[in-house]
């Protein structure tokens, strides 16, 4: 059951033909992440506390697309969310680095 | 009676004019020149947030300021918190500080400069060895006419 909720969750993938710009992708990578803290019943805050952030601020920064998930939260970040650590970071990647994505995982992902 | 209409401080909600133009008087300033851009944004607690965005094409987010209650927060792109304080000219300047100070020109300068070189090297250096290969050929022969 839970695989098939991860294989879903993953499902979201940007368009391929669009070429969208770093910008929009770090924004539709925010907006996913948005949906998986949403899935899993937490406030932004709840999310910082998790974390052991101070203030929520730096989550909405993520969220709104302005800045990446960090490497060293990256997992803290996908257990809080219920989400497999290996399965998030390769997803974020698609967003935050698709080449490298692209190049790393290029012909399974099709 | 006459009520002194004091001006209620704003603390949650979007910047206020007074706020945004504090934020944009240091921050968004230096925009420009130095190739970055300022946007603004809300949590989803409603809080008003201020973020400086690095040069293209990343333009990822280098400073962020937030409101949160009555205090004014101050975060880089990783989420580091890098100061807090009830006063935002305070937390602007504190900003302008932790902002990376080399210029857009100055970098566009080093990478032309860079080019230049990488140009210099590529091209030119071969015909100066070739040059000097066959001054080093002719030499004899030059001696021998003196």
């Amino acid at each position: 059951m839970k695989r098939q909720k991860q294989q879903d969750v993953f499902a979201d993938r940007p368009a391929a033909n669009a070429a969208p710009d770093v910008k929009q992708l770090r924004k539709l990578a925010g907006d996913w992440l948005k949906l998986r803290r949403a899935e899993v019943e937490l406030s932004q805050a709840d999310l910082a506390a998790r974390l052991g952030l101070k203030y929520y601020t730096f989550i909405s920064q993520v969220e709104n697309g302005f800045s990446r998930v960090p490497t060293e939260i990256m997992g803290a970040w996908s257990r809080e969310l219920g989400l497999e650590p290996a399965a998030f970071a390769r997803h974020l990647l698609m967003y935050y680095e698709p080449e490298m994505h692209r190049l790393l995982f290029g012909a399974e992902s099709k | 009676m006459s009520v002194v209409a004091f001006e209620r401080k704003q603390d949650n909600g979007e910047w206020t004019e007074k706020e945004l133009n504090t934020l944009v008087a240091v921050l968004g300033a230096m925009a420009p020149r130095t190739g970055r851009a300022w946007e603004t944004g809300m949590t989803e607690q409603g809080d008003a947030q201020f973020y400086l965005m690095g040069p293209l094409p990343e333009q990822s987010c280098e400073i962020c300021v937030s409101r949160i209650g009555k205090r004014y927060i101050l975060e880089d792109g990783s989420g580091r918190l890098l100061f807090e304080h009830r006063n935002l000219e305070l937390v602007a300047l504190h900003a302008k500080a932790a902002v990376p100070s080399t210029s857009w020109l100055m970098v566009r300068a080093i990478t032309l400069w860079c080019a230049v070189r990488n140009t210099i090297n590529e091209k030119f250096e071969p015909l100066l060895v070739e040059g000097e290969e066959l001054f080093v050929q002719f030499v004899p022969q030059l001696a021998a006419f003196a």
